[in-house]
């Protein structure tokens, strides 16, 4: 899996910080989630492209 | 607001059983106790310090945490069941309970403590290709002890088998004091193969416990 949290993350301008206080996880949970080594439940995933301002299939993205 | 309860209810009941604990003179164990929730809370410390508030639990360590539990309850019943059997045939004299139940709870500790070091920063670190070679080297650590056990086991039984059908001087005549083969690999082959596997799991858990995740 692959996620684009990192580049959206940018161009909102938002900390991993920031963000994790916005989702309600903690830091690391963001930073292995933007390194794709963690699969996020359902409601996180929506959580996190809620918090970028787009949707779960343009952040999270699954090769074959 | 569920941190913080969860966080108090950790603290308070760590401080009861190390106050029962010293009562009852099991020193070390109070100090394993503490050393425990100090590395299991330090995040929360830490950011209790410098931000003066509490990382929330998400669904990450609540996972990690449901399955290091598992495993270190898993550990604890299968250590007692282990531990039942000499003791019920009285193979072994009554125990000291509290050095037994105190030698078990820091172990089940230990067990908890690995598993979720494992779960939160050595799986995602090492990634599939590492995990792959972590999980070889677990296996050669593994099979040597098992074949360590059959060999003694075979090497006895063939010593002394040979011995009764062919007569008390049947290795002498052969001209080795002793089953050479099955001693070879109980002494030296499964000992190596054992150093190399938990030596190669160790470098490997590790390196992904101090991989930098940023």
């Amino acid at each position: 899996m692959r996620t684009k949290i990192k580049e959206y993350r940018t161009k909102h301008n938002l900390t991993q910080e920031r963000l994790a206080e916005m989702v309600g996880v903690r830091r690391e949970t963001i930073i292995y989630l933007e390194q794709g080594k963690y699969n996020p439940s359902l409601r996180l995933a929506h959580n996190v492209a809620e918090a970028l301002q787009t949707t779960i299939d343009e952040v999270f993205i699954f090769d074959d | 607001m569920k941190t913080k309860k969860v966080f108090i209810a950790v603290a308070i009941t760590t401080l009861i059983v190390a106050m029962v604990l010293i009562s009852l003179e099991a020193y070390y164990v109070v100090v394993a106790l503490v050393v425990g929730a100090l590395l299991m809370g330090h995040r929360e410390l830490w950011s209790l310090l410098r931000r003066r508030k509490l990382p929330p639990i998400d669904e990450r360590v609540r996972e990690n945490t449901g399955k290091s539990v598992r495993n270190g309850f898993i550990f604890f019943a299968v250590a007692v069941a282990f531990l039942m059997l000499p003791f019920s045939v009285r193979l072994v004299e009554a125990p000291d309970t509290v050095q037994v139940l105190g030698g078990l709870f820091i172990s089940a500790g230990a067990v908890y403590l690995i598993s979720y070091l494992f779960y939160d920063r050595v799986e995602p670190n090492l990634g599939e290709k590492g995990m792959r070679l972590l999980r070889i080297f677990l296996l050669v650590a593994g099979i040597s002890l098992g074949a360590f056990i059959i060999s003694v086991f075979l090497h006895n039984a063939i010593y002394g088998l040979f011995i009764h059908f062919f007569g008390a001087d049947f290795w002498d005549r052969v001209g080795v004091a002793d089953e050479p083969v099955f001693f070879f690999i109980a002494v030296i082959a499964c000992p190596l193969a054992f150093a190399v596997g938990i030596t190669g799991s160790l470098v490997l858990f590790i390196k992904g416990l101090f991989s930098k995740s940023k």
